[in-house]
């Protein structure tokens, strides 16, 4: 019999705090945007918008991506993690980091806590890619899912290179350029390298998995591949080296082509798909794949200018890390977190218990009908928020934040009653 | 020892039997998904089962072949189940069953 690959999956000990953690942090961003709603329609290097930033990609985010990615390492890379015992010393690390991290942003100590705070952070992260790649170094499947993975580690560690240089320099002014020239990049690579890479290598197995479809073109994913990578790494050595604003669209154009490629794989799968009916995880899904035209399009409108006034285009280009960050990356977690965390404790819970006796389906683990309200809420938070930043309207941005607080609020729910669940034995038929 | 066609029923009684193992993730039973490619039956103690799975980085494959040896187990306690998990040929949508079809929506 082949080797399969459960066998390689890890404790649920490991995986599980990260979305308990993870659907806390959006509880606690949620309170932060009502708390400084005013702030995010100014400029967007401000202390308050940089400490929502950093809870969102990386308390909220992040960490939940690391705890999904210790879960589909072993169906991605067909090989157990390196060493749980270091995902766990991690996490630790790293919530304490992103805490101390986003305080330090929310109070304005940059040139004291948040030297120490970034460099807690960067241990933590870089501890993580040692994990993935020694996993990836023992992997027997080298295919162009794994690539994306580890591509996006390395631009994950790349990211958090340069927002620890931007922290230093804070205190030991020592880089040549301003500090929005370097977020930029920091930004940039964050967002694109780390974030769309890992979900392009992700969704590129689970997306199919889940809609149960076969005979997928793959070329265009190598292409996606390609065409990402190139542009990312034109874009930032050409920011770094030469700084051409006139060749930069070019990069763009690739990195939205390559874009173009992975939404093009992801149509042919749901089209190829023979389970018809989508389930809350999969609308989720959907709804954040086609979401992935807003950041091309606003980034289009922000390179251009198209000679509207400046005030807008900061607005605007606040609303293009919006729709990246809550359009795209959130709406997938928010759905993808019903596809993985059910099934990491389900196998926990039943798995020695399967064929002995009746078992719940790992959907019966949560409420559907929590889910659904959540769904639905979370379209109206993006709706008012965007009409909120377009037409610089406070309160579509506050009946947006207070939205936002009541879908933390049950997705928290779902999240506990998930983790929390007790063995359920469902008595067999005669 | 059992004649041929005892054999052929009992391996159709596991088969039918298999209709109570569920795919957890597509919720429908791993015979009519068409995971099963084949049964054959010693007509002694010993079953051999060769089955795929609908991917083969399937993270559930070791949870399904559990299953499939307790639910026998648990019918035919002194019984043997083999499970041999072949990936050629690949599983297709072509090896849904007409009742599965329904079940999918397709």
């Amino acid at each position: 019999m082949s080797v399969l690959n459960s066998n390689n999956a890890p404790d649920a000990s490991v995986v599980k705090p990260h979305f308990v953690f993870g659907s806390i942090a959006l509880l606690v961003l949620s309170a932060m945007i009502i708390l400084a709603d005013s702030n995010l329609l100014e400029a967007y290097f401000n202390t308050k918008i940089l400490a929502i930033t950093h809870m969102a990609v990386l308390g909220w985010a992040t960490m939940i991506v690391f705890g999904a990615l210790y879960q589909l390492i072993p169906v991605v890379f067909e090989t157990s993690l390196y060493s749980e015992k270091l995902a766990k010393l991690t996490f630790w690390i790293f919530g304490f980091s992103i805490l101390f991290l986003t305080y330090a942003f929310w109070v304005g100590s940059f040139s004291g806590l948040l030297i120490y705070a970034s460099l807690l952070t960067f241990s933590a992260l870089f501890l993580f890619v040692i994990n993935v790649i020694l996993s990836y170094r023992n992997s027997k499947k080298k295919n162009i899912s794994s690539k994306f993975i580890i591509t996006a580690i390395i631009w994950l560690a790349a990211t958090e290179f340069v927002g620890t240089l931007i922290a230093l320099n804070f205190k030991y002014i020592f880089l040549t350029e301003t500090h929005l020239f370097y977020l930029k990049i920091h930004a940039t690579i964050g967002l694109i390298g780390w974030f769309l890479l890992l979900i392009i290598g992700v969704g590129s197995t689970l997306i199919p998995m889940f809609l149960v479809s076969h005979q997928l073109n793959e070329k265009k994913l190598k292409i996606a591949y390609i065409l990402i990578n190139v542009g990312l790494l034109g874009l930032s050595l050409n920011w770094f080296l030469v700084n051409y604003t006139v060749i930069a669209p070019l990069f763009w154009l690739a990195i939205a082509v390559g874009v173009l490629f992975f939404f093009s794989f992801v149509f042919e799968a749901y089209n190829k798909r023979i389970r018809k009916k989508l389930d809350i995880g999969m609308k989720h899904t959907l709804i954040s794949m086609l979401s992935v035209f807003l950041p091309i399009v606003i980034s289009l409108i922000v390179m251009m200018g198209f000679g509207m006034e400046e005030k807008f285009l900061i607005r605007v280009t606040t609303l293009y890390g919006f729709t990246v960050i809550f359009g795209f990356i959130t709406t997938l977690i928010l759905g993808q977190t019903y596809k993985t965390l059910p099934f990491v404790i389900w196998l926990d819970k039943y798995k020695g218990l399967v064929g002995k006796t009746k078992t719940p389906m790992p959907r019966e683990l949560y409420s559907e009908n929590i889910a659904k309200g959540q769904f639905y809420l979370y379209l109206l938070f993006i709706v008012c928020m965007i009409l909120g930043f377009i037409f610089n309207n406070i309160v579509m941005i506050r009946i947006g934040s207070y939205t936002l607080l009541i879908v933390a609020i049950l997705y928290n729910i779902n999240v506990f009653k998930i983790v929390f669940h007790t063995v359920k034995i469902i008595k067999n038929e005669e | 020892m059992k004649n041929r066609e005892e054999i052929t029923l009992f391996e159709m009684e596991i088969l039918e039997l298999l209709k109570n193992v569920m795919d957890p993730e597509i919720e429908i039973n791993i015979v009519d998904l068409g995971l099963i490619y084949e049964i054959t039956y010693d007509g002694d103690k010993n079953i051999n089962i060769e089955m795929t799975f609908s991917t083969p980085a399937c993270p559930l494959g070791d949870t399904i072949v559990t299953n499939i040896k307790e639910t026998i187990k648990q019918k035919y306690a002194d019984f043997i189940t083999n499970i041999e998990i072949v990936f050629d040929p690949p599983w297709s949508t072509d090896l849904v069953s007409e009742e599965g079809k329904k079940i999918l929506g397709m």
